[in-house]
């Protein structure tokens, strides 16, 4: 019997159809320090027995072999959920790219960790209404981290509507506001006055 | 600028379209030049952010940067502060400055930034601003940001308000006591539902994306109330050490929670403070049972879960109804389309399957249909536990069903299934039969690789040992198997076993015959395999024992001298006539050897000899244990057992976890004093062994053997001698030599703050009779640091042979000496204080002079032994049935044999068979009847024993508890 915490998932993982990384985040609670401690003390005895003592949450070189295999585990199986290293794996498999959402033990409650992951499989797809793809992600890795970082943070699930995420996700600026356009009525006048009375207090804080 | 900007454009489709990495540094270069100028492009930043979380994705944190470039870059990043009311800019800056907070130094320098956020920005970029706030913060500094937090959780915002409980939650290892004062708003959180806002979220700049959309979000959201989950996580942790405070908080009303999430962790809550005390579990009966027509899935799921986790760890008696409320919902789970909530359902049945197999049988037409599931682990899980609701009546149907399905799949699935059938008949000795048609179909079947025809041979080798009844015609039908079988290595055991078991079958010539045929078909490696198997039928008949066909023998040496000058190969000539001269010469141990040696003390005896070099000298095969036929099954026998339970138990999963498993019980009994029902045998075996070395070690006994102390004959324990939780955890290993006992106490100091100095066990032995045993000399530790683990010994000489009980009561003598905090070492000068600690007695009862024995007909071995004796009991503690059976098991030392130490379906009544032998002499044997029943009274025993020795018959019906 595990003790109840809010800590529930491990990592969440964006491969493509190779099973090579396109996003991936490996969660660890901020200040339970146990990797740390070991790198710090590691840092004198030389690098490579870092590497070996670091487990998977920040081990790069462990972390790609656990996808590869993840990958070649789930790649065209269509199984939805797999127990793999000792953990629950939730994941689904698009024309070039796989989602991964994996628990951090054994104990989790399966449905929740279903709804974790529909949350932010709904939040990807509105936000790239142009479809779930590589190319697609790539070019919005933007806001596919932001909806990453807005459905767990650090381990913890933070949200698991997909509308409530995606709702959260700024779209990038599309025009840089230097080329703001000018319309000359008065309305347009006035907010054109506003806009460089900002401008000009903003330079000044800057102390230009 | 422009011109700038579409190289920007450039660089996008070249990274979005090829895998290439995109140059670090240049785009480190970027950073610095971008963000530094003024005025900021917030697109062109915002670009260039992203490529910098993509480089830290793809290269990982700690290489990506060294950490005088993280610092650097994170502190242009920290330039773009400075650009106002830009959401969809600062959004990202925020992500960066989490991420980078991890690489960089002087992560301080943001603070205040950060704060100025949270005090006044928006609603959008104020959760945000919160959760890096966590990130940049340290022991020293995060009592500042209280006050911030306290607003942030009573926000009417349900993402502010989660922001600022998740960090809240994230600090609690460094500054608990900041956090517990506003513990009071964490918790009204849980029952103040808050609201969702909806942004403007295309930052400063005119909507393109947001068709007409004024101002709103182009998504609806709907509040899911996630800030109360989170609150009530944090309310727990807070009040984790107060038992009445989460009482309290329990006693809230369950039905009006919304999120599920948090109803979740609210069962999981009360799981919690069951298992701490198991007599709150009636207050909770109706919740649960309640919960379980609520319409969430994941609250059913927890709820069963937790009952599950009740019934197979045996906290709290679950009644019938809640219990098969359970069922009906975990039944209901099976048929969804939802495959995680199928997943999970039949991982529980498989749980509860080996506790309550009769029950779980409702659901069997569902697992039934889960068999050919497209998800591999659900179809595995459906097999394994309706392999467990089977019983004797039913196997023969399950069987045939799995039969019907298994065509289509895997080689991989086939063997988890023929792993599942070879428990299958270890716990159904009976059912062989039906087993035995099935391995036979999948091995004669021609599809299906060697890995899957090497499982079934392994499958019918445990067949043909442990139930001898199967023999003949398992044996058969390898022999039809091996004329066409395309794998010379299956080929080559199939043709060991039949040698080692043909001999003694009723007719060898039979397995001559076809053994013969593999020596004028096959390679010469079936050849020379062949040989040896042949020439152990020489062995057998050729001997003088009743069953012996010196016919079979004389054509057999024929045989084998027409290969020894025939042959084309070298190996199997040799073999030949390595063969015929044993037979001439008459060294049949050479061919057959009639003890094994314990392969992992062989090894380790070896690694040892190897490693120190010690070539002067013959390596000692003395030390190594030996097994006879008998006691090597015996010992598989019981470890295959015990891996059946260990498998039940837990989940089935990677070979991995097991043995890390295996390592955390090890670690936990040496420290501890095993709670040895939970230990595996193999477990214990181990640890004796452990335990063994390091009695050599200590140079208490030589390890030549030659000494005065004679051969060891048998290790027993550890039986734990005190609480675990008591000052000094101390257990106890028996170990009998030839004419000395040696008795090891494992003494753990628990005490935190005092060393305790010359420690040493006063034994004494208080049998009123008169006793045969002679106290030699006992061994005293110097010093026993807090926390340290020492051994210390007690030696007692023997009179004579025959075997007493002994009861020694045990008094740990000891100087107590404080320890200096600073130096972790007693104050100098200090004298410290006698002082004594009585522990429990230790018994030694004619148990410990019992090994396990393998008997393949119980009642026929039973009626062969000459003495007889019984004995009733009463045992009025209240235990379970399972408890006293492996109390019994324990004590005896004795092989459970037919499966009967495990109780099925928490049935009233049992029977236990147990066999094992005399360490003094192998001759003396042993078997026990034990019947029991339990009512409301206790348990009431009846055992029955048999031996060819009268004294230890009624000596053990004595002492079986």
């Amino acid at each position: 019997m595990t003790t109840p915490t809010l800590y529930t998932v491990s990592s969440y993982l964006i491969l493509d159809s190779k099973g090579n990384r396109i996003y991936t985040k490996y969660f660890n609670p901020p200040f339970s320090n146990k990797d740390s401690i070991i790198t710090k003390k590691n840092n004198t005895n030389g690098e490579d027995e870092e590497e070996y003592n670091t487990g998977l949450q920040t081990n790069l070189k462990k972390q790609i072999t656990f996808e590869k295999n993840l990958f070649k585990k789930t790649h065209k199986t269509d199984s939805d959920i797999i127990i793999f290293e000792d953990k629950i794996i939730i994941y689904k498999e698009y024309a070039d790219v796989s989602l991964y959402l994996v628990s951090s033990d054994l104990e989790v409650n399966e449905c929740l960790l279903q709804l974790t992951f529909d949350g932010i499989k709904d939040a990807l797809e509105l936000i790239l209404d142009n479809g779930l793809d590589k190319n697609n992600i790539q070019e919005h890795f933007d806001m596919c981290c932001l909806a990453i970082d807005e459905s767990i943070d650090d381990g913890i699930v933070l949200e698991y509507d997909g509308a409530t995420i995606a709702s959260r996700v700024t779209s990038p600026p599309t025009k840089d506001s230097a080329h703001i356009n000018i319309d000359l009525s008065e309305k347009g006048l006035l907010s054109a006055w506003g806009f460089a009375k900002s401008k000009l207090a903003e330079r000044l804080q800057q102390g230009l | 600028m422009s011109a700038y900007k579409k190289k920007n454009e450039n660089d996008i489709s070249s990274s979005s379209s090829g895998s290439e990495v995109p140059d670090k540094m240049s785009i480190y270069q970027d950073c610095l030049k971008t963000f530094n100028e003024s005025p900021i492009s917030p697109k062109k930043c915002r670009l260039l952010l992203a490529k910098l979380l993509n480089i830290l994705t793809l290269e990982g944190y700690k290489k990506s940067f060294t950490t005088s470039e993280a610092t650097t870059l994170f502190f242009s990043v920290s330039k773009l502060f400075q650009h106002q009311n830009n959401d969809s800019l600062r959004q990202m800056v925020y992500l960066v400055i989490k991420e980078l907070s991890s690489i960089s130094e002087d992560t301080l320098m943001v603070t205040s930034s950060i704060m100025k956020d949270i005090q006044s920005g928006d609603n959008l970029i104020k959760p945000n601003a919160v959760r890096t706030l966590t990130r940049v913060l340290d022991e020293t500094t995060a009592f500042s940001a209280e006050r911030l937090f306290k607003n942030c959780i009573v926000s009417p915002d349900s993402s502010v308000c989660s922001a600022s409980l998740v960090s809240s939650y994230h600090v609690l290892p460094i500054a608990e006591t900041t956090v517990k004062r506003y513990g009071t708003e964490a918790m009204q959180a849980i029952f103040t539902p808050k609201k969702v806002s909806t942004y403007n979220n295309n930052s400063s700049s005119s909507s393109s994306n947001n068709n007409g959309d004024e101002g709103g979000s182009k998504f609806y959201p709907q509040s899911s109330y996630m800030s109360e989950y989170h609150a009530f996580g944090l309310t727990y942790k807070l009040k984790n050490n107060d038992k009445i405070a989460l009482m309290k908080l329990i006693q809230n009303d369950f039905n009006s929670l919304k999120n599920q999430f948090l109803k979740v962790e609210w069962i999981k809550v009360v799981g919690e403070l069951i298992y701490k005390d198991s007599s709150l579990f009636s207050n909770f009966e109706q919740l649960l049972y309640n919960g379980l027509y609520q319409s969430y899935e994941a609250v059913k799921l927890e709820i069963a879960k937790l009952i599950t986790t009740l019934i197979v760890d045996n906290i709290a008696p679950v009644n019938d109804q809640l219990f098969g409320s359970v069922l009906e919902v975990l039944k209901q789970f099976l048929v969804v389309p939802r495959t995680s909530t199928r997943f999970a359902s039949v991982r529980l049945l498989n749980k509860l399957a080996m506790v309550a197999p009769t029950k779980i049988s409702v659901c069997n037409p569902e697992l039934e249909s889960l068999i050919n599931d497209k998800n591999r682990n659900i179809s595995t899980f459906a097999i394994t536990t309706l392999l467990k609701t089977g019983n004797s009546s039913n196997i023969a149907s399950l069987i045939s069903t799995i039969n019907k399905f298994t065509h289509d799949v895997s080689d991989d699935f086939k063997i988890i299934i023929v792993d599942a059938i070879r428990t299958l008949s270890i716990k159904f000795p009976n059912e062989w039969n039906v087993i035995l048609q099935f391995l036979i179909d999948s091995l004669k079947n021609s599809d299906g690789g060697i890995k899957f025809k090497n499982s079934v041979v392994d499958c019918l080798i445990d067949l043909v040992q442990f139930v001898p009844s199967s023999k003949e015609s398992a044996l058969e039908n390898l022999c039809d198997f091996i004329e066409d079988c395309e794998y010379s290595e299956v080929l080559v055991r199939v043709l060991h076993i039949l040698g080692d078991y043909g001999p003694t079958a009723s007719k060898p010539s039979l397995y001559v015959r076809h053994i013969y045929n593999r020596v004028t078909l096959e390679n010469s490696i079936i050849r020379s395999a062949a040989v040896v198997a042949l020439s152990k039928f020489v062995i057998i008949n050729g001997g003088n024992n009743a069953s012996a066909d010196p016919t079979l023998a004389k054509n057999i040496i024929s045989l084998l001298e027409n290969i020894k000058e025939n042959d084309v190969d070298d190996e199997v000539r040799d073999r030949s006539a390595v063969a015929l001269e044993c037979i001439k010469e008459n060294h049949p141990d050479l061919i057959k050897s009639s003890k094994t040696f314990d392969l992992s003390v062989l090894e380790s005896k070896l690694t040892q000899y190897v490693t120190n070099h010690e070539f002067d000298s013959p390596f000692d095969t003395s030390s190594v244990p030996q097994y006879s036929e008998d006691e090597r099954r015996a010992l598989e026998l019981k470890r295959k057992q015990d891996e059946i339970n260990d498998k039940n138990s837990g989940d089935f999963s990677s070979a991995g976890k097991k043995s890390k498993k295996t390592d955390a019980s090890t670690k936990n009994n040496g420290s501890l004093g095993a709670s040895s029902s939970n230990t595996t045998f193999e477990q214990r075996a181990k640890i004796i062994h452990e335990y063994t070395e390091k009695l050599y070690e200590a140079s208490i006994i030589p390890s030549d053997g030659s000494s005065k102390f004679g051969k060891l004959l048998n290790s027993c324990g550890p039986v734990p001698l005190t609480e675990p939780e008591s000052e000094f955890v101390i257990s106890a290993i028996k170990h009998i030599f030839q004419n000395y006992i040696v008795l090891q106490y494992n003494i753990e100091n628990t005490l935190t703050d005092s060393a305790v100095e010359n420690v040493q066990v006063e034994v004494n032995t208080n049998t009123n009779k008169t006793s045969n045993l002679v106290f030699d000399s006992s061994t005293i530790i110097d010093q026993l640091m807090p926390g340290a683990n020492e051994q210390c010994y007690a030696i007692f000489e023997k009179t004579s042979e025959s075997i007493k009980e002994e009861e020694f009561s045990n008094i740990l003598t000891f100087v107590t000496k404080e320890i200096d905090p600073a130096t972790q070492q007693p104050f100098a000068g200090d004298e410290g204080f006698d002082d004594e600690y009585e522990f429990d007695p230790l018994l030694l009862t004619c148990g410990d002079y019992l090994q396990p024995l393998f008997t393949a007909d119980f009642r026929q071995d039973l009626s062969k032994l000459s003495f007889g004796d019984s004995c009733v009991y009463n045992i009025k503690e209240n235990i379970t049935l399972q408890q006293a059976v492996d109390k019994i098991v324990l004590n005896t030392n004795c092989l459970p044999l037919e499966n009967t130490q495990f109780i099925m379906d928490e049935s009233e009544k049992h029977i236990l068979k147990l066999f094992g032998k005399s360490c003094l002499n192998d001759d003396i044997k042993i078997g026990i009847l034990i019947k029991m029943i339990k009512s409301s009274k206790g348990i009431a025993l009846k055992a029955e024993a048999r031996s060819n020795d009268q004294e230890l018959c009624s000596d053990l019906v004595n002492s079986l508890i």
